[in-house]
């Protein structure tokens, strides 16, 4: 691959930092970029994680997707919940994914999951917060069930039960209220439901549907769209157009098929059987 | 995130009285009759801070004025507006008509000039002659009569839709016909209804609830409203003009 | 009477500000308590009132929360964006407006009448504000009332904006904006004055205010002569705000014209720009001003 002559330094580039600001200054604001207002929580169970996530995408005040996914893979036991900027978190997750299957490769055995979260606050502290992912990583590794929550920055928190996004608070406030140790399966799965239809209903930025994730020692259960509580009642009226309703200007209509009339030349056809 | 180049530097600190309260309202005219709408929540930044806030409100037996923008201000606003109605009634001995409320706003809004009310209200009920009206202001008093008008939070995704729906904007009509210029009132309320469940489903600002105020004129029938759900009759009296109020949930999340 | 000799009293306007929101407070159950007052509250003493926020420096924070120029997140969007236009000629004045208002880049309304018909006699034009145009010249137009009743005679042009000009400029500062044309017809025939809010009074035979007021003057100077038949001088002012609507982004929708005669002012239609341009004035396909001129010998 042809590479460009002049030298470019790794990493992000600055230079339009300056002339940003100044277009800035005069009024014109950079392109936002979309960023999901979110709800995401992890919490331990007797046996595994469950990680949770609502699904709607917002820009500023738009609801940009309504069913998107937020539960990122990284392993097939390990799984990442992203909020914060939607390209971020996505590409993040990604890269991380791609180093972890290397790291796979290269040792002969599964990485932990702690592994991932090194990985990820390292990227991320190099970037000092201009990488804006935060996020809820969890998994089960060969040191047992592991959850943790990565700040832009690249603070991190190993807790029992985590939330994050702009509905965090809504769901925290579930967990504070409903989570005890060893929890069963059934009771861990209902307590992340109900976090993040708290998040849902209450953050703004939150909405439509709700994602789990249930990983044990040897199984993850994707649950897409396990409770969708937020259907599209039908219109009152349909809006169809009728045929012709955009004016138009001119017209020319050309003729597609082709037909071709062939005469044969010198006696039979050739024999084809 | 905080700006790189901001951080270090003195900041002002100035007098800020105003906020932003999402919600979405809505009102369209009819021949002899006027739509009024708007949803019920009230919000500010990520936060609910209530499902059921009304922001439309009955004047007077033919007028409805819906208020948008800055909730305090909106309702101080309102407040005013019928005390100044009030004290005309007790002077006159009869209801303002809808005209004279129009520009009574308009002088309202205007001597608050230099220190405006945050507020877009759209005012619908029955003019004097029987047509229905709705007039739109700006936060400082500019007003204009017009046939529908959408604003808030939503206003331009409700717009563009009533644009086509409504003005028929883009849509050349059948040959040999020509498109309405009004629409029959269970038409307008399924627009009006359509309207809210969209704005719903793409603004995170609206939603929880919906609240249509629909006006008729003197000796109209009540056109097929009898058929959409919730309706309550706000009037006492048969003979002059109607007045109808339709609730109807919307999506919370 | 009083309140007028106090009201011009002083040209600092901060101050005046303070005392009338005093006055405000004092009377919160005044005359308007009593009844309708023609609808106009704050006028109710022969002047008008305003409140003003108790802040150091009034204007500043209005213009911090309504400039979106500066600021295009500020709260309260001031409608901007217009052109409008008007002419002398021998048959009396044209006056021509487009009809779009906009807040920022959302067209807020198509449907403007940008058109303020003070009196039968008087008309003027809206740009800037919209609320500051509306309100002022209907307020000038309840003084050209009153100045019949005391004159017996109609007010002058020249007087009746010598009025709305004497009337902004005591607000100078402030924050006022609008550019207006006060046109109509008295004794000395046709005239108009161009006012706006920096106080600037000018009389003249031809203005055009606004962000497209540069593409209406080009086709405005081009086709214009005194002795211009009505018919032409309508269809060059029709014309010119088509021209506007078509190259100015903020202007556009509709255009609405109006002539002034001797008898007073005269509507004389409201014609849609995108139709202008297909098919003209005169709605017949193919004749409009713009599109059958450019494309219509390709394709």
């Amino acid at each position: 691959m042809a590479t460009a002559s002049v030298y470019s330094s790794p990493g992000f580039d600055f230079s339009n930092q300056i002339r940003n600001n100044f277009l800035a200054e005069k009024g014109l604001p950079l392109p936002k970029a979309t960023s999901t207002g979110t709800t995401i929580v992890g919490c331990l169970f007797e046996g595994g994680i469950i990680l949770g996530a609502d699904t709607r995408a917002t820009e500023g005040p738009i609801v940009a997707d309504k069913n998107c996914e937020k539960i990122h893979y990284i392993t097939e036991s390990i799984r990442c919940c992203g909020a914060g900027t939607a390209a971020d978190t996505e590409f993040v997750t990604n890269l991380i994914s791609s180093n972890m299957e290397m790291h796979a490769l290269t040792h002969g055995r599964k990485p932990r999951v702690v592994t991932a979260m090194t990985m990820l606050k390292q990227y991320l502290f190099r970037y000092q917060g201009h990488v804006g992912a935060a996020l809820v990583l969890g998994g089960v590794d060969s040191t047992g069930p592991n959850l943790f929550t990565i700040h832009p920055h690249g603070s991190t928190d190993k807790l029992p039960y985590v939330t994050m996004g702009s509905g965090s608070l809504a769901a925290m406030a579930v967990f504070e209220s409903g989570w005890k140790t060893k929890m069963s399966r059934e009771d861990a799965l209902q307590l992340v439901k109900d976090a993040i239809a708290a998040g849902i209903f209450n953050d703004l930025g939150s909405g439509s549907n709700i994602d789990a994730c249930i990983i044990t020692p040897n199984h993850t259960e994707m649950l897409r769209n396990v409770e969708m509580p937020n259907e599209r009642e039908t219109k009152e009226k349909s809006y169809k157009f009728r045929r012709g309703t955009t004016e138009w200007k001119s017209e020319s209509i050309r003729k597609l098929i082709v037909s071709e009339e062939i005469t044969p030349i010198g006696g039979d056809a050739m024999d084809t059987s | 995130m905080p700006d790189m180049v901001s951080i270090g530097q003195p900041q002002q600190r100035q007098f800020n009285p105003y906020s932003e309260n999402g919600g979405t309202i809505l009102a369209i005219a009819g021949a002899n009759f006027s739509v009024i709408a708007g949803d019920t929540r009230q919000s500010e930044g990520y936060n609910i801070q209530t499902r059921y806030a009304p922001k439309v409100f009955r004047l007077t037996d033919k007028a409805v004025l819906a208020v948008n923008g800055f909730a305090a201000d909106g309702s101080m606003f309102v407040k005013k507006v019928k005390q100044r109605l009030e004290w005309y009634r007790h002077a006159h001995a009869k209801d303002m008509p809808l005209r004279a409320i129009a520009r009574l706003i308009q002088t309202m809004l205007y001597s608050r000039r230099f220190f405006p009310y945050y507020v877009y209200n759209i005012l619908g009920g029955i003019e004097e002659d029987g047509s229905g009206a709705v007039y739109s202001f700006d936060p400082v008093g500019s007003y204009e009569r017009e046939s529908c008008r959408a604003a808030g939070a939503a206003q331009s995704l409700v717009q563009p839709f009533l644009d086509n729906q409504i003005y028929f904007k883009n849509q050349r009509p059948p040959p040999g016909t020509s498109n309405p210029t009004h629409l029959p009132l269970h038409e307008v309320l399924s627009l009006v209804i359509d309207s809210f469940t969209s704005a719903t489903e793409r603004h995170i600002e609206v939603g929880d609830g919906l609240e249509i105020f629909v006006v008729l004129a003197k000796g109209s029938t009540t056109q097929g409203l009898e058929n959409f759900a919730n309706v309550q009759e706000m009037t006492q009296t048969r003979e002059g003009e109607r007045m109808f109020n339709i609730r109807r949930n919307l999506k919370r999340d | 009477m009083n309140s007028f000799a106090n009201r011009f009293s002083t040209t600092d306007h901060l101050r005046e500000l303070k005392r009338a929101q005093a006055n405000i407070e004092d009377d919160e159950f005044s005359d308007a308590a009593w009844g309708s007052e023609a609808g106009f509250g704050s006028l109710a003493k022969g002047v008008p009132t305003f409140s003003v926020p108790a802040v150091p420096d009034p204007s500043a924070f209005l213009r911090l929360h309504t400039d979106d120029h500066a600021d295009p997140k500020c709260r309260i969007k001031i409608q901007h964006g217009t052109t409008t236009l008007a002419f002398r000629y021998k048959g009396g004045v044209i006056v021509a407006v487009d009809s779009r208002a906009t807040a920022g880049s959302y067209v807020a309304s198509g449907t403007v009448k940008k058109v303020i018909e003070i009196n039968p006699y008087l008309l003027g034009t809206m740009a800037g504000g919209a609320a500051d145009c509306q309100y002022w010249e209907t307020y000038l137009g309840i003084h050209c009332r009153l100045h019949e009743l005391r004159n017996r005679e109609r007010i002058s042009v020249s007087a009746a904006s010598k009025y709305l000009s004497n009337l902004v400029y005591s607000y100078k500062g402030m924050g006022l904006s609008m550019g207006t044309m006060i046109c109509g017809w008295d004794k000395t025939g046709p005239a108009i004055f161009y006012v706006d809010s920096d106080g600037t009074r000018l009389k003249g035979d031809l203005f055009s205010v606004g962000s497209g007021s540069t593409f209406a003057y080009g086709v405005l100077d081009q086709g214009y002569r005194w002795d211009l038949p009505d018919e032409e001088a309508q269809e060059l002012g029709r014309r010119s705000i088509y021209a506007a609507g078509h190259r100015d982004a903020f202007s556009g929708n509709t255009c609405n014209l109006y002539h002034v005669k001797e008898d007073g002012w005269h509507f004389i239609g409201n014609y849609d720009i995108s139709k202008l341009h297909y098919d003209g004035p005169d709605n017949v396909d193919g004749a409009g001003y713009g599109y059958d001129v450019r494309v219509g010998t390709r394709s």
